[in-house]
């Protein structure tokens, strides 16, 4: 388990995302409502960048077919999506949010 | 290869006789021709720069019949590409206009991005075999800018914009160049129908004059406009391309006010126009400023409504217009233009109704059979040699004339006169679109 150091908090302001290239593939990291939360960025329905889509509360929409994944457990919520995408865990240093990029899952 | 709906151009326009047919306002084979020979060979006017600022922000808009979107690039460039998905042909824009990451058809779930490239297929892996998608993006138009206004072109052969504009671009500059600022656009678009062929209100623009002083009579009496300030008129016929432009050169800034009402407070018509003239000589100071850019785009200075005339058939044009000022005039300038540009050119506009009333009846004439054989005057200062004018070159010292409609439609029938060189080898219109 390495927890590797992606951002400071306030360059991810409330609602917003970040795209991250790691070992395990590009990474998006969103910021609900301060709580930071890691999953695969590539939608697992058309090969988009999930940290480019529209985050409502803790869903993220794909802005190429408008699926949505819940970004906490990383399950698909709509259709065209019927696959889930991988998590990663998170942790809080004092202002830095780091993920461990191995540590990637689909959620139970 | 369509064959032409004519014996000889000249039973469509004669130039040496001063003779127009009114077939070519209302014959549907004319206007299919047109659409090919006339509108796909052309520039045509797609948007403001101002319209879409920034990266993603998007235009939807038509040249001729044809749905295209104007998007700006990460890089600050603008693509124009069709509105039409490769797969089957549904559209991939659906709203006029916004900010958008990607263009998804709403049928099947095909992807563009942002540059109309096709970037995702659903169940692509499973079900089609060694697709190139990148054969398959939306169709892209040629794209050039000048001063703020954004053009395109399907003619991979046209000169460039700047050339395509020739000597009438130091006419444009007029309402365009008038502060180092640059312009921008205020308000949203105007859109609406007018039953009548979109050369009727193409040609006025580019050259009528005559017709301001019957049909628009009642505001210049309304507005006070002395008739001694109408005997400097100048009128322009571009050397080549088709456009055109009249106006006077003494000018009554009042004029723009009185036409349009109240007041707002701080406007003052009289120091905005000092300035364009220290910066633009004579052309910052013209007056009742009409202009065609051939073969669709027109304004009308001094009150700033810039309008595309989209055809919509022999019989119809859907007016696009929109009001420009310069990007540091005052507030007070912003909202006076805002005010009387809707006040005199938009559908409910006090001009703008004179003219439409004037179109719509004659379209409706020409639905006589006898109507469309019954030949139309074109004469207006033929054999006259009214002398010219240094600081306007290529003006004429009389805006009361009809040689810049002449111009336009000497254009208008040499491209029509011209078949499409891939239809005209009998290829494959496939290849031909690429
Ligand atoms: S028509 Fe666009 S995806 Fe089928
Ligand atoms: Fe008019």
């Amino acid at each position: 388990m390495t927890f590797v150091r992606v951002c400071s908090e306030n360059e991810v302001p409330p609602g917003e995302a970040l795209r991250t290239e790691s070992a395990a593939g590009p990474v998006a990291l969103f910021n609900v409502d301060g709580e930071f939360f890691a999953i695969e960025d590539t939608c697992s329905h058309g090969q988009w960048s999930l940290a480019d889509g529209y985050l409502t509360g803790d869903k993220i929409e794909c802005t190429l077919h408008m699926a949505k994944f819940c970004v906490r457990t990383g399950k698909a919520c709509t259709l065209p999506a019927t696959k889930p995408v991988k998590i990663f865990p998170v942790e809080r240093r004092g202002e830095d949010v780091l993920v461990d990029f191995d540590g990637g899952r689909y959620a139970a | 290869m369509a064959t032409d709906p004519w014996k000889s151009p000249a039973d469509l326009f004669d130039e040496a006789a001063g003779i127009i047919s009114p077939s070519i306002f209302a014959d549907r084979d004319i206007y299919k021709l047109e659409l090919e020979r006339v509108f796909s060979k052309s520039w045509l006017f797609i948007a403001h720069e101002t319209h879409i600022p920034k990266t993603g922000d998007y235009f939807a808009t038509h040249m001729a019949e044809d749905p295209v979107v104007a998007v700006r690039q990460k890089d600050g460039s603008v693509r124009v590409f069709m509105n039409q998905c490769r797969h089957r042909g549904m559209k991939i824009c659906r709203t006029d206009g916004g900010n958008a990451k990607a263009f998804t058809c709403t049928y099947h779930g095909w992807a563009y991005d942002i540059g109309g490239d096709l970037v995702s297929v659903p169940l692509e892996e499973k079900s089609f075999v060694g697709l190139d998608k990148s054969q398959w993006g939306a169709r892209q138009a040629r794209v050039e800018s000048y001063k703020g206004l954004i053009f395109a072109t399907w003619n991979m052969e046209a000169p460039c914009l700047s050339d395509y504009l020739g000597d009438a671009a130091f006419y444009l500059d007029a309402v365009l160049d008038r502060s180092a600022a640059g312009t921008e656009v205020i308000g949203g678009i105007t859109k609406w129908v007018i039953p009548c062929n979109w050369k009727l209100a193409a040609e006025q623009f580019c050259s009528d004059m005559y017709h301001g002083l019957f049909s628009h009579g009642s505001i210049f009496t309304a507005a006070s406009i002395p008739p001694s300030s109408l005997n400097t008129g100048r009128q322009f016929r571009a050397a080549r391309g088709g456009h055109g432009t009249g106006f006077f050169v003494r000018s009554v800034p009042e004029m723009k006010i009185t036409n349009a009402g109240e007041r707002v407070a701080g406007y003052d018509p009289v120091a905005d126009e000092k300035a364009a003239v220290a910066r633009l000589g004579t052309r910052g100071g013209l007056f009742v400023q009409h202009m065609t850019i051939f073969p669709s785009f027109s304004f009308f200075a001094g009150f700033n409504s810039l309008r595309v005339w989209h055809p919509r058939g022999p019989d119809k044009v859907e007016v696009w217009a929109f009001t420009i000022v310069e990007k540091d005039a005052s507030a007070a300038t912003k909202e006076q233009l805002r005010i009387s540009s809707t006040r005199t050119f938009s559908p409910a506009g006090t001009w703008e109704q004179d003219d439409g009333e004037n179109w719509v009846e004659i379209q409706r004439v020409l639905r006589g059979h006898e109507a469309r054989r019954t030949s139309f005057n074109i004469q207006m200062g033929m054999g006259r040699d009214y002398g010219t004018d240094p600081d306007l070159p290529g003006s004429k010292r009389q805006a009361l004339s009809e040689d810049a409609a002449r111009g336009f439609y000497a254009h208008w029938l040499t491209l029509m006169t011209q078949p499409d060189k891939a239809y005209a080898k009998g290829g494959n219109p496939l290849q031909a679109a690429e």
